[in-house]
């Protein structure tokens, strides 16, 4: 520990005047009235309280003044050794892929060599040895003042491209200052141009060296891709132990689908392991990610190469292939479909593409350009997958592109004129890529092409029947295999194709099959995303430039050619560091340079802050003992803090409150953006509400206001819509959400508010509502009448007032079967919220116009019926006819 | 308010009979039964009709219904004698009683409470007030009470004693105060009361900060009523003498209370009025 300001320290000589002045200052006393003070004045106190301030509290009083003075003389610890040599420092930063995993202490490092410089009054200078995002080539920054320099520090970055040492090495060698002191923040990193850097580097000057990280650089390279499962490989420099590294599988959402440990030998400079996925999740792969510390090296993007698998179809007769139930290919595509992409055409059109499986069904293949072009196909590493059928069991025996040689003709398991019954299917033998699926026993094969009898013929076979003749045929050719399934693939010779095991065999086979690789053209493609040195995927950098689709496998990843995925949406392409990187060596050591290792290679800490809020505390606590001496502060807190709960008086709540609307019956109303009116309507339907609960036994909850277009309006039953003069026009948003709820059995009650008895109350609305309703399907429509199940649905009522009465209300006139006659639409302009409407000490706030208490009444049966017509559609309907009825009976 | 309060807590106990020394003299005719025939409203007895009673006298329904002859089955209806003592009631309301510490209520309040309490009291057993005040006249009946309370509030007097007025002879003083000032002081008053002659009660309302003193530190005293100052050091450490000074106090304002005839009671402010009350209740009887 250094002291920064050491002459302050002098003032903590004078201390002992200030423990002289405190000592002085007895307490003041506290004052109380008292009316007995006259039985006090004789008294005489036998033990006197301290007149001079408590030793212990002028130990923290002065404890405090030497805590502030302490702190100003700037102490701080770790402040390291003083840096060799009298010129500018020379900071060398290794800030490529490697340097990633460790850059936080690396540049907590630098901070303290900076900090070191600094305290000597030295310039320093800056050379990070990755070419930046531009590609340019590392310079030296001029030597310049500490403060400037840590904002370039700070601005440094680990590349996801490697060091280039060649040209720090020949940056280096243009620096000529006298007395410079070389600090080499290294990756331990070794490549080609190493040596000539480690000269440069020792001719600077006096060389530090701070190295290095614990655990090894390691690299993920790309994986191998195989039949059923990816192999992982990393590289890592050797090291003398076993480590361990997690390999995560990681889908393009970031859900880490597999993981795998990778168990590195000691010594040993790349290691691998397999990850086994089910084909569809190893296609949601985009990425693997080494488990640790983030960077360029630990991440490999998977494109279309690792998992496409695009299957071709095509079967004898093209025409009628996809008929429903019967096609050759029906059962084919839907099996296929869910899990790859399926193609159909001609062989052409097919193999013009990439293609990784191959599927003919009942097709022969007669001598010519299309077995030619398959066959060449197939050596090159496809999957060839062959149905038999009646053209086959017609055709010439021996096409070529079938595993086994078949005998003329098919055979037929029973049927009317034979004594054999269909045969099932065998276990499948261990080694058949099919072993573990299960043979559900109805599956039954009742035709069957055979294959000629002979001694390759078992080793051949993937599936059997019961009786042993071969099911499922395959063998290799070239890198690529052919594998002929005996029968069709549509439910004509067997019912294989109804069962699932037909999807699970199917499956199987197309993860046998190699993925595709990209077709090597010149096509230039695009950098689209790239990663960035700690291995996030990020926008290109501004150097970044295209890559040829052919030259991503030879292309070293560099500023111009960053990791990450080119190309369009469709056919991306991921250049991997990893893939270029190879074997790992480490770095020697700089000959010449003193070692400091990087682990306890740390920033200088200030003690000064701490002290300072520690004497603050003791002051604090100080200022509380003194209030407490003189008596200001209660030991005993009589008064604490008394939460007092105010008990708001709501109003009775006789309506539930549920938030999912979904879970209640209950009311809406169409919010208008007029805030007194929306209050009318909430307020008249909580009054509707409650008067329907009390009345009947349905059981409405709070009412919501309802936003078209934005509320899901389905679970709504009734909607109340006031109209406003000033409503804007519907958006064909709300216009269609509100023709679908109505033309789905909902019902909205429009209310202009200004008819009859009070015309003239909201001028306008009428005017508003033509114009809004333009859009709306308002069927045509009809006064209520008496005759109307609105008008019976619970009370009989032969009139609809609301807060006004006097004008008709209207409904839809013709009577719509599809919508059980319910009218989607009630028209009025009766103010009927108003008229519903309670506040909070349950009083009707709006006098009804003209009048009477029974008007107020009749509003609310009218309410309860459109309630009851919302809820229980024409159930009424009958009893329009009542009255006839019960004239007949009379007669 | 106070009279509401008052009244509320006087309902809780039987009217308040006050036992007289001195019957024939000094205690006025009243509401106040004697036990014994006399002047009065109440109905007492019915006595045979003895020669010599008038007429007028005679209860002509009760000797109807003896069925006898007359003179001989004629009822006279006698009533119970009834009489009123007068009781002196006197409240401090010097500065020292307008202090609160570990009370709920300032001595004042208390005392005023207490004061309202038993003249409801005693007015409802038909005695009758005079409020130790100069110029003051007995008040009687309910409204009396109100009449009473008016006084209470009218009545600011700075000495911490009774002032000396001209009293009924024979009548009770209930005294109701602090009583911290100098026992002699205290002595010339009581004394001067007996020798009227007045009996009497002396209630002494204490806060329970004076009684227990829980003060602690150091602390600058100041009285109420410009009696100085006290700087003490050490509160916790006197507070066994202080105790002492108080139980000394006491004991003197005891002796002086017993020489006189007078009773002494003390009641702290954070016990329950009602306590005091049948305190004053059971001491009024007494005397």
């Amino acid at each position: 520990m250094i002291f920064a300001a050491p002459w302050v320290l002098a003032a903590l000589a004078g201390l002992p005047v200030l423990w002289w002045l405190l000592r002085v200052t007895p307490p003041a006393p506290r004052t109380e009235t008292f009316p007995a003070l006259r039985l006090l004045l004789g008294l005489r106190a036998t033990e006197e309280t301290p007149a001079r301030t408590p030793w212990w509290l002028l130990a923290l009083r002065l404890t405090a003044a030497a805590l502030v003075i302490v702190a100003l003389a700037r102490p701080i610890l770790d402040a390291g050794t003083a840096l060799p040599g009298d010129g500018p420092v020379l900071l060398v930063i290794d800030n490529g892929w490697a340097s990633a995993p460790g850059w936080q202490k690396r540049i907590q490092a630098a901070a303290g060599v900076l900090d070191r410089a600094e305290r000597a009054g030295r310039k320093a200078a800056l050379l990070a040895t990755a070419p930046d995002e531009a590609g340019m080539a590392p310079t030296i920054s001029a030597p310049m003042p500490v403060p400037d320099l840590r904002a370039r520090l700070a601005a440094l970055r680990p590349e996801p491209w490697p060091d280039d040492r060649a040209g720090a090495a020949a940056a280096l060698r243009s620096w000529h200052q006298p007395g410079t002191s070389t600090v080499y923040l290294g990756d331990a990193l070794a490549d080609s141009a190493f040596p000539a850097f480690a000269d440069a580097l020792a001719a600077t000057g006096s060389l530090t060296s701070i190295c290095c990280d614990a655990t090894p650089i390691r690299a993920l390279l790309p994986p191998a891709s195989e039949a059923d499962r990816l192999v992982a490989r990393v590289a890592q420099v050797p090291v003398s132990t076993e480590t361990q590294v997690a390999v995560l599988a990681q889908a393009g959402d970031g859900r880490t689908l597999a993981r795998a440990t990778i168990a590195v030998p000691a010594g040993a400079a790349i290691a691998s392991t397999a990850i086994a996925l089910p084909s569809e999740l190893r296609n949601t792969l985009t990425r693997l990610v080494l488990d640790g510390p983030a960077s360029a090296g630990s991440v490999v993007l998977l494109d279309e190469r690792w998992r496409r698998r695009p299957v071709g179809l095509m079967a004898g007769d093209q025409t009628s292939a996809d008929a429903p139930f019967a096609g050759e290919l029906y059962y084919l595509s839907r099996a296929l479909g869910p899990y790859g992409e399926v193609r159909t055409g001609d062989v052409s059109a097919l193999l013009g593409r990439d293609l990784a499986v191959m599927v003919l069904a009942d097709r022969p293949l007669p001598a010519g350009p299309e077995r030619e072009a398959l066959t060449k196909w197939v050596e090159k590493g496809g999957l060839l997958i062959r149905f038999a059928g009646p053209r086959m069991a017609e055709a010439e025996a021996a096409d070529g592109l079938l595993p086994v040689k078949l005998l003329g003709g098919d055979r037929q398991l029973g049927g009317a004129l034979s004594w054999s019954e269909p045969a099932g299917l065998a276990q499948f033998a261990p080694d058949s890529p099919f072993a573990g699926l299960t043979v559900p026993a109805e599956v039954r094969v009742s035709r069957q092409v055979l294959a000629e009898p002979g001694a390759g013929l078992p080793a051949r076979t993937w599936a059997a029947l019961t009786d042993g003749t071969p099911l499922v045929t395959q063998v290799s050719l070239g890198a690529g295999r052919i594998v002929l399934f005996h029968v069709t693939a549509n439910a004509d010779w067997s019912n294989l194709p109804l069962s699932g095991l037909f999807l699970d065999m199917l499956r199987r086979l197309t993860a046998l099959s190699a993925g595709v690789a990209s077709k090597g053209d010149a096509t230039v493609l695009a950098p689209a995303e790239t990663l960035d040195g700690y291995g996030v995927l990020t926008a290109p950098p501004r150097a970044a430039t295209g890559l040829a689709a052919n030259a991503f496998a030879t292309t070293p990843v560099s500023p111009a050619h960053p990791p990450g995925l080119y190309g369009p949406e469709s056919n991306r392409q991921a250049l991997n560091l990893g893939a270029a990187v190879g074997a790992l060596a480490p770095a020697p050591s700089v000959s010449g340079a003193k070692v400091e290792p990087l682990a306890e290679a740390r920033g200088q800490t200030p003690l000064g802050p701490p002290l300072v809020t520690l004497a603050v505390l003791l002051l604090l606590a100080d200022l509380l003992v003194s209030l407490a001496l003189r008596g200001l502060v209660r030991g005993r807190v009589t008064g604490s803090a008394a939460l007092v709960l105010l008990l708001f008086a709501m109003p009775a709540q006789a309506l539930e409150t549920v938030a999912n609307p979904a879970l209640a019956t209950r009311l809406g109303y169409i919010v208008t953006g007029d805030e007194r009116v929306d209050g009318i309507a909430k307020a008249g339907l909580i009054g509707l509400s409650d008067f329907v609960n009390r009345r009947t036994s349905a059981t409405l909850a709070m009412p919501d206001a309802i936003q078209p277009g934005v509320t899901d309006m389905s679970f709504y039953p009734l909607l109340y819509w006031p109209i406003v003069a000033d409503a804007p026009p519907l958006t064909p948003a709300q216009t269609a959400a509100l023709n679908d709820y109505m033309s789905r059995g909902g019902i909205i009650l429009i209310d202009t508010r200004d008819s009859g008895s009070g015309a003239g109350f909201a001028p306008g609305t009428e005017n508003a509502f033509r114009r809004i309703a333009q859009g709306l399907s308002i069927p045509a429509l009809t006064p209520v009448t008496t005759a109307h199940v609105l008008s019976r649905a619970f009370y009989l009522l032969t009139d609809f007032p609301g807060r006004f009465t006097g004008d008709p209300v209207w409904v839809q006139r013709d009577q719509d079967r599809a919508n059980d006659s319910v009218s989607p639409v009630i028209i009025g302009g009766n103010d009927w919220a108003a008229a519903w409407a309670v506040d909070n000490a349950g009083q009707n706030p709006y006098a009804v116009i003209p009048g009477g208490q029974r008007q107020r009444v009749m509003a609310y049966r009218f309410g309860l019926n459109v309630v009851m017509y919302a809820l229980t559609g024409n159930y009424k309907g009958d009893q329009v006819h009542v009255p006839a009825i019960l004239q007949r009976l009379g007669q | 308010m106070a009279i509401r309060r008052a009244e509320a807590l006087a309902s809780r106990l039987p009217p308040l009979l006050v036992a007289a020394e001195r019957v024939a003299a000094t205690v006025a005719q009243g509401v106040h039964g004697r036990r014994r025939v006399g002047q009065g409203d109440s109905f007492w007895q019915f006595r045979r009709f003895v020669a010599g009673d008038p007429v007028n006298r005679v209860d002509w329904r009760q000797s109807a219904k003896s069925s006898q002859p007359a003179p001989t089955g004629w009822f006279v209806r006698e009533t119970e004698w009834e009489a009123a003592q007068t009781v002196c009631l006197w409240r401090d309301t010097s500065a020292s009683m307008h202090w609160r510490r570990g009370g709920p209520v300032e001595k004042q309040e208390r005392a005023d409470l207490l004061a309202l309490a038993l003249a409801a009291l005693l007015l409802r057993g038909g005695e009758r007030i005079l409020p130790m005040i100069a110029g003051a006249k007995p008040v009687a009946g309910r409204f009396g009470l109100e009449r009473f309370a008016a006084d209470l509030g009218a009545w600011q007097d700075p000495a911490g004693l009774p002032p000396d007025l001209p009293l009924p002879r024979h009548a009770t003083a209930v005294l109701i105060g602090d009583f911290l000032s100098p026992l002699p002081e205290i002595q010339t008053v009581i004394g001067r009361l007996a020798a009227t002659p007045v009996r009497g009660y002396l209630l002494q309302v204490l806060d329970p900060a004076e009684a227990a003193l829980p003060f602690q530190g150091r602390i600058r005293f100041r009285g109420l009523e410009n009696d100085g100052e006290a700087l003490i050091p050490r509160v916790e450490s006197i507070r066994d003498d202080y105790a002492g000074a108080l139980r000394a106090q006491q004991a003197g304002l005891a002796a002086i209370c017993a020489a006189a005839g007078f009773g002494f009671g003390v009641h702290l402010t954070d016990g329950s009025p009602e306590a005091a009350l049948l305190t004053l209740y059971a001491a009024l009887g007494a005397v």
